[in-house]
């Protein structure tokens, strides 16, 4: 299932899909860079559909986060699932992605 | 030179005139079996010289200091006269410095004094295997070939840096393996001497596939090994490492790495954790407990990380497991994954040797997955502590 996007108020919303693993990173990143203008300034991904991320889907968010990083934007994720928690807690990535246990929570940090 | 075409020239070059015949008596089952040929030098300008001359040389292998000019001279000097070889270099134990700035000027690995001719030959062999997968790699290039035989030569690459040879010793046992996946994941394993008998265990996967990915997991592997013999703390080499590994990553590549020290005559294992799963410690009695973690991140994405690291005491009979998550996320063709649980079930029942361990974890994770393609390579490695002194 590709991704989903809307724009609400200035905060670019991105719904994931279900899966990421090495097979349709590529696919994923592509969809992102797709969905990303270079105007926006506040960026969130809600990862409530995800089930499973491989270090393949890492990879692919810490792009994002150093592309958005760029353009200056302000960049969070919210919604995870314990075993996708695990997987940003185990990699350590916790510590320089910016995570939120709801999409109202995340909407905030970015915005302002 | 075409692998095919014959043996591998070596040029080694040191100022000490013992090593010339030392290396010919050493070497020679290799020589007359047709597999290498040794040409030497006795300083840089020599070596540059006999390089100019002979385009068949395939590695150098240099001493440091030397009159006229010095190995790490001689390293810079290499690429412009003979870009297409592998260098190692020869250094006094524990010379980080020399050995960091031999790397940092291309070098493919080192070899420590007095030289140990067993570790010498699986050096230059992996360092020729290396060559091989890159000679490949550089040819596909230019052809343009598919994506397929790309990942093919990045799956040589990431063979080529494996042990092959384990150490042996009365106080432990240490077995790995790794089953690459259907597309070429990034795992890789390595185990190293260190001072005073103690031992160097890794375990670590790289983000990403084909060339790319295997060239970051080359640069991971030699920047871990050359940093690890200087800095003895895991959580130091870590922290070392990833700011190696940060400061060229535009990519955004990482590696998860789990590096661990083992002191055989107090049995105790000091570990530092750079984002992978946390090792299993199994008593000789078939209790187990995963080790406790050491925050730290994943190398290559965060300036200036900062890693901690934990000691654990093992007893006599204990085994560590050090796992990638190839293993617990393996699937069935139900697209059910293996999990921890089924991992930990297998530790149940005791196990007398290292081998068996890894044997019966890899007829385990095999039998469960089926004929299911597998997208992840499944790696392990095992640590069993035998008698401290």
């Amino acid at each position: 299932m590709p991704i989903e996007s809307r724009r609400d108020n200035g905060t670019l919303i991105i719904q994931t899909e279900e899966r990421v693993d090495s097979a349709n990173a590529q696919a994923f990143y592509q969809e992102l860079d797709s969905a990303i203008e270079s105007e926006d300034r506040a960026v969130v991904m809600d990862m409530e559909r995800l089930a499973y991320i491989s270090s393949a889907g890492l990879r692919v968010i810490l792009q994002t986060a150093r592309k958005l990083q760029q353009q200056n934007a302000k960049f969070a994720i919210c919604s995870l699932s314990g075993t996708v928690r695990e997987v940003f807690e185990i990699s350590g990535f916790d510590r320089v992605i910016d995570i939120h246990s709801s999409q109202a929570d995340a909407i905030a940090a970015v915005s302002g | 030179m075409d692998e095919a075409a014959g043996a591998y020239r070596i040029l080694v070059v040191d100022d000490e005139p013992d090593l010339e015949p030392l290396v010919l008596q050493r070497m020679r089952r290799s020589i007359r079996s047709g597999q290498y040929q040794f040409v030497f030098a006795q300083n840089g300008v020599e070596a540059l010289q006999k390089l100019g001359q002979d385009a068949d040389i395939d590695m150098v292998l240099s001493d440091i200091n030397m009159p006229q000019m010095d190995g790490l001279s001689l390293l810079e000097r290499i690429p412009d006269v003979a870009p297409d070889t592998r260098s190692v270099i020869i250094s006094a134990y524990g010379d980080m410095k020399n050995i960091r700035a031999a790397m940092n000027r291309g070098a493919f690995d080192f070899v420590t004094k007095p030289l140990d001719f067993d570790d010498l030959r699986v050096t230059i062999e992996r360092t020729l295997n290396n060559l091989a997968a890159w000679r490949q790699a550089e040819s596909s290039r230019m052809r343009l070939v598919a994506i397929e035989n790309e990942l093919d030569i990045a799956s040589k690459m990431q063979q080529s840096i494996l042990p092959t040879e384990f150490p042996e010793s009365p106080l432990y046992e240490i077995c790995g393996n790794m089953t690459p996946a259907r597309e070429v994941g990034g795992d890789f394993f390595d185990i190293f001497n260190l001072e005073n008998g103690h031992i160097g265990l890794a375990i670590a996967d790289v983000s990403g596939k084909g060339v790319p990915a295997a060239l970051f997991m080359m640069a991971s592997r030699t920047l871990l090994k050359g940093t690890a013999i200087g800095l003895y703390d895991p959580a130091k080499v870590l922290t070392e490492v990833n700011q190696l590994l940060y400061e060229d990553n535009e990519a955004m590549m990482f590696v998860t790495l789990l590096y661990a020290v083992y002191d055989p005559a107090s049995r105790v294992l000091t570990y530092a954790n750079g984002g992978h799963t946390l090792p299993v410690l199994i008593h000789a009695d078939g209790t187990h407990t995963v080790l406790p973690s050491t925050n730290g991140i994943a190398l290559g994405v965060m300036d200036g990380a900062d890693f901690e690291q934990a000691s654990v005491t093992c007893s006599p009979g204990d085994t560590v497991v050090f796992y990638t998550d190839g293993v617990t996320e393996a699937f069935n063709d139900k697209s059910e994954e293996f999990g921890m649980d089924r991992l930990l079930e297998i530790f149940d029942s005791p196990m007398d040797n290292c081998r068996t361990t890894i044997e019966s974890i890899f007829d385990t994770v095999t039998e469960f997955a089926g004929d299911a393609p597998q997208f992840d390579d499944i790696t392990c490695l095992a640590l069993r502590c035998i008698e401290g002194s």
